[in-house]
């Protein structure tokens, strides 16, 4: 049986019907269960992903090797979110000011509240490598923390739990403050919880989705020019 | 076929974009330089692009999908980080609950200075 299930997953496509199969059961699960909106149906996937492969016995670098055509169709969905960036341009434009003050602090404070909370509970500076840019989209992500001499599987991990947290508080910290306004709920989702937070808007709707979009595309590009600048600044690490 | 043409353009920025992060050493990744020639592109042509958004729609509709076999590599590296585990889940959560609490507050604050400058009307 495991040398049947080794031979097939040398097919990458085995792979990749393990993530398909994953993806939709997850999403069935998801509806049958009713969860709640902060909870994404791609962490109940995930969930049962990985069960999956610890009860089939597969090694998770094999199963990432073949599982590497999804990832490189991540080149091609980050392009084509131009798309509503574009179709959604009049909009953005209204809030041009705003946005130029708004998106360089929080994109700071999205990296510095976790290195510092981290540093205060004696994490080490790896560890802090890895979780500075945990709101940044995953392929500017990972060459972030390989720059900051950071673990990228840890950073994943991050990003994981970043995307979840950010739906969570968003939605927490919308009702608190009262914000409807779904620009601003898709902006928030953009900047803090990159990737996944992203779809989420898209599920809000089209606006929301743009506003994450920008959020997230302009949070990666600021994080990965200022970041590694600062982390050579003295004293911030050890 | 014209889902086929507009995945060729958006290889095409992607390649366009990987080709200027080459060129100029940028630390930021090929897919968001090509996202934005995309829109920089868009912008400059106005409409015609019926073929991009053929491929672009369900691209972003199974952004999740292409996303998970990253995503389940956490689950496989959760004993390495057993002695930090509460550090990396406190910075993680409370972080972010921070920071969404800071963009929200900014941005309602920025967005209702400037509506009440342009048009007084009352705010809350």
């Amino acid at each position: 049986m495991s040398d049947l299930i080794e031979q097939l997953m040398v097919n990458p496509l085995a792979a990749v019907a393990l993530t398909l199969a994953a993806y939709f059961t997850g999403d069935r699960l998801f509806r049958a269960l009713r969860a709640p909106a902060w909870c994404p149906p791609l962490l109940v996937a995930a969930l049962l992903l990985a069960t999956a492969l610890w009860l089939l016995g597969i090694d998770y670098a094999d199963y990432r090797a073949g599982a590497g055509w999804m990832t490189l169709l991540l080149g091609p969905a980050t392009v084509a979110l131009g798309l509503p960036l574009y179709q959604q341009m009049g909009k953005i434009r209204e809030l041009w000011r705003p946005l130029l003050l708004c998106l360089p602090i929080a994109a700071t404070m999205a990296a510095l509240y976790a290195v510092g909370i981290a540093w205060v509970m004696g994490a080490p500076a790896e560890i802090l490598a890895s979780l500075a840019p945990k709101s940044v989209t995953a392929p500017i992500a990972i060459g972030i923390t390989e720059r900051l001499g950071g673990s990228v599987a840890l950073l994943m991990g991050g990003l994981l739990v970043t995307g979840v947290a950010a739906i969570g508080c968003v939605s927490l910290v919308a009702r608190w403050l009262g914000i409807q306004d779904e620009r601003l709920l898709g902006l928030a989702l953009g900047i803090n919880g990159h990737a996944l937070g992203t779809v989420r808007a898209f599920e809000i709707s089209p606006t929301a989705g743009a506003f994450s979009s920008l959020g997230m595309s302009l949070t990666g590009i600021l994080t990965a020019l200022l970041l590694p600048l600062a982390w050579r600044l003295p004293g911030l690490v050890g | 076929m014209t889902t086929l043409r507009g995945f060729l353009w958006l290889i095409g920025f992607l390649l366009a974009g990987e080709a200027l992060v080459l060129l100029t050493g940028l630390p930021v990744s090929a897919g968001v330089i090509g996202m934005l020639l995309l829109t920089a592109w868009l912008a400059l042509h106005g409409g015609g692009f019926d073929d991009i958004a053929a491929a672009a729609r369900p691209l972003i509709a199974a952004l999740a999908l292409l996303i998970m076999p990253g995503v389940v590599g956490i689950f496989f590296i959760l004993d390495e980080l057993a002695g930090q585990l509460t550090a990396i889940l406190v910075a993680l959560l409370l972080g972010t609950l921070l920071s969404v609490f800071t963009t929200l507050w900014l941005m309602r604050r920025l967005v209702a200075d400037a509506t009440t400058d342009s048009r007084e009307a009352p705010h809350e």
